[in-house]
């Protein structure tokens, strides 16, 4: 199984690139988009076997990104991470997974490889490999 | 019945009865003048029948001395002759007088006179003849004949008077008769006329009267009535209602008012208002100004001052709300003042609870904030963590070192700013507005960029006011949010602050402004604005937000209003917040222990 393509969306540059710091480590492929837009150009263009994206942000919020995604590729797994405590219900039920910014790495990517179905594969305590940031 | 027609009515009454009379008495009197005449004539009959008898009695005289001295020849006989011959011409003389009206009469007279006469000259016949042939049977039986002549002529005058008298007689019977009748008659007519003349006016009088008395009687109690009404009406009123007169002297009192102040009517009539109505600033304790005499001043309606605390006759008190106006006369002169004032002691209570409710719901949607601008930066450091366990190579630690302090250090930042919003001193202090609308601004800033909103803030330095930070800032919170939210996406806000000069109502301090290029708030909403409970989001907002900014603001001694925004570019809603640079806003109370509480 070739490796999993992940794409990330999140305003917050910083965090998004130590999210996928993160990710690479733990053996995904990962793309990053700094908004909706970009992240949806990114998700059309690319085969990704699962989005990891933000809730809050500017002129297109992680709702409606997700539900492009879902009328365009519905099979495609999404994850919401947000900071953001009160998240509106019927985003909710349009993602597969939600999860609280802060709750920690390895919550992400155990939750992550369950949405995948990647198996122990991908755990969190994959190798170390060198990568800069 | 008019008042005119009502004294006609009266002097009716009066001279027609009067003049009735008096036609009576004349009739009357008539009467008796008639009644007079006939007895007169009755008299002048008897007189003649009087002097016809006595002249018979004298002719009679003189014939007896006559038939003596025939018999005697003696002189002496003739005395009696003598005596009655003088009587006899006076008698005439009178009779001829009496008898001037009546023809038959003195016909009759003129008859006995001629044959009184022929007997005197049978007399001096019979004087001046020899004594011895005086007493023959043909003088004797000429004296006779001529004296039967004389008694014959006389008696058909006594018969004739008789009769006359007679006739008098009867007519003066007749005429008492009638006179007697008449005045029966007439006094009954007059009698009934006045009767029944006097009864009609007096029943018109009286029905008048009578109607008189029932409307006023109809009109004392429609007055009884409405003045019943008005009282049923004032003492149902929930509210409580003193009215004074313009002296200030209480002179009604309702149930609510009476159970307010502890007073009762009875007790309270005449006393002054100060005395009954006794009020005091809710929190200096100073006695609140007399209503009675802001009323007289200012000659209309007031509402009384915030903060009232009436303080009722057994001690107890309450928190009041009221207003007091000028009771007018009909020529529009103040004839006194009422007081309308309720018990708000509850609704304060209650609006504490809701300031405290909204403060909670603040701290919610700021819980919310916080949570989101924290877990971004904590998520970072929970990752830089996780990849330096895993990371060996020392530079790239000190990268994510690096990092991570960077990420730290906003989180600090944020948790600062947060905690000096609800870091609240228990005094008011000086306060730099610049520094606080941009504190505000930086919380905001991401929220603004989120929607790509365009702000603009035109801000003077070196505006200080006094005041609470915490609070000032939460009104600036919610009047930016409220803007963000009604600019929408790709919106533009201005925020303008400028420096207040002193006015006629309010000392000097700061104007600040925000407007938004919103569709703006229609009138029917304006009106609501800071109204409790009053909200556009729906469910999202609670309503409470510019009603507990009006109140933070009017804590302050400051004003919140809805301004026309002078740039058509933003033409949506502009708030202007005055605040004075010296605050009126006193230690903090209750309100903010509720604060520390939420």
């Amino acid at each position: 199984m070739s490796v999993p393509k992940i794409l990330c969306i999140d305003d917050e540059a910083l965090g998004l690139q130590i999210r996928r710091t993160v990710l690479e480590r733990a053996g995904y492929q990962v793309l990053t988009a700094v908004d909706g837009p970009t992240g949806l150009s990114l998700f059309r263009g690319n085969e990704v076997d699962g989005v990891v994206l933000d809730y809050y942000m500017p002129e297109m919020d992680g709702g409606a990104v997700a539900e492009t995604m879902r009328r365009e590729r519905p099979q495609v797994p999404i994850m919401l991470l947000s900071a953001y405590i009160n998240l509106p219900a019927e985003v909710v039920a349009m993602v597969d997974v939600t999860l609280l910014k802060g709750e920690g790495p390895q919550e992400l990517l155990e939750k992550l490889r369950l949405m995948l179905g990647t198996g122990a594969q991908y755990s969190s305590e994959a190798p170390a490999r060198g990568g800069a940031v | 019945m008019k008042a005119p027609a009502f004294n006609r009515a009266l002097r009716q009454l009066v001279a027609l009865p009067i003049l009735l009379l008096a036609m009576l008495a004349a009739f009357v009197f008539w009467q008796i003048e008639s009644a007079t005449r006939a007895q007169r004539q009755l008299g002048h009959s008897d007189q003649v029948t009087a002097q016809l008898q006595e002249l018979l009695k004298l002719f009679i005289d003189q014939e007896t001395g006559l038939r003596g001295f025939q018999l005697t020849g003696d002189p002496v006989m003739l005395a009696p002759w003598e005596a009655a011959a003088g009587p006899i011409q006076s008698h005439f003389a009178n009779l001829r007088e009496m008898l001037a009206g009546d023809r038959t009469q003195q016909a009759s007279l003129s008859e006995l006179e001629g044959r009184y006469n022929q007997w005197l000259g049978f007399a001096g016949a019979v004087l001046h003849q020899d004594p011895a042939a005086l007493n023959t049977a043909r003088m004797n039986q000429q004296g006779k004949a001529m004296m039967d002549g004389i008694r014959a002529t006389t008696a058909t005058m006594l018969r004739h008077e008789s009769d006359l008298r007679e006739k008098q007689y009867g007519l003066a019977e007749w005429l008492q008769r009638q006179e007697l009748i008449s005045l029966v008659v007439s006094a009954v007519v007059v009698g009934i006329f006045l009767g029944l003349f006097t009864r009609h006016h007096v029943h018109a009088i009286s029905a008048s009267y009578q109607r008189r008395i029932g409307e006023i009687t109809e009109r004392s109690d429609a007055l009884f009535e409405s003045r019943q009404w008005f009282q049923t009406t004032l003492e149902s009123i929930g509210d409580a209602v003193i009215a004074c007169d313009i002296g200030g002297m209480v002179t009604f009192m309702n149930a609510v008012a009476q159970k307010l102040t502890g007073w009762t009517q009875g007790d309270a009539r005449g006393k002054p208002l100060e005395t009954v109505f006794h009020i005091v600033h809710e929190k200096t304790r100073s006695i609140a100004e007399n209503p009675v005499e802001k009323v007289r001043r200012m000659g209309q309606v007031i509402g009384l001052a915030n903060h009232t605390v009436l303080i009722a006759r057994g001690g107890r008190e309450y928190m009041i709300d009221d207003s007091a106006a000028p009771i007018m006369s009909g020529a529009g002169e103040m004839i006194g003042v009422v007081l309308v004032f309720r018990d708000v002691t509850e609704e304060r209570r209650i609006q504490n609870a809701l300031v405290a409710s909204e403060k909670l719901a603040v701290a919610g949607r700021l819980a919310a904030s916080i949570a989101h601008e924290i877990h971004n930066p904590l998520d970072s450091v929970a990752n830089l963590h996780f990849l330096l366990r895993q990371e060996n190579d020392p530079e790239q630690r000190t990268e994510y070192l690096r990092l991570a302090q960077q990420e730290l250090s906003r989180t600090m930042q944020i948790s600062r700013t947060m905690l000096s919003l609800y870091r609240e001193p228990k005094a008011p202090i000086q306060i730099d507005l610049r520094e606080l609308i941009e504190g505000v601004l930086l919380l905001l800033d991401r929220r603004l960029q989120n929607q790509e909103i365009r702000l603009e803030t035109d801000i003077a330095g070196d505006l200080t006011v006094e005041g609470f930070p915490a609070e000032l800032r939460q009104v600036f919170t919610n009047l930016v949010v409220n803007a963000v939210e009604a600019a929408g996406p790709k919106g533009r806000i201005r925020i303008r602050m400028e420096h207040a000069d002193a006015g006629e109502l309010q000392g000097a301090g700061a104007i600040i402004e925000v407007a938004d290029s919103g569709p703006g708030i229609p009138a029917d909403t304006a009106k609501n604005l800071f109204q409790p409970f009053f909200t556009t989001k729906g469910v999202q907002g609670t309503g409470l937000g510019l009603w507990v900014s009006m109140g933070i603001v009017q804590k302050h001694g400051g004003a919140i209003t809805l301004v026309k925004s002078t740039e058509p570019e933003l033409a949506g809603a502009c708030i202007q917040v005055f605040l004075p640079a010296r605050t009126l806003a006193q230690q903090a109370g209750t309100q903010e222990q509720d604060e520390s509480a939420a």
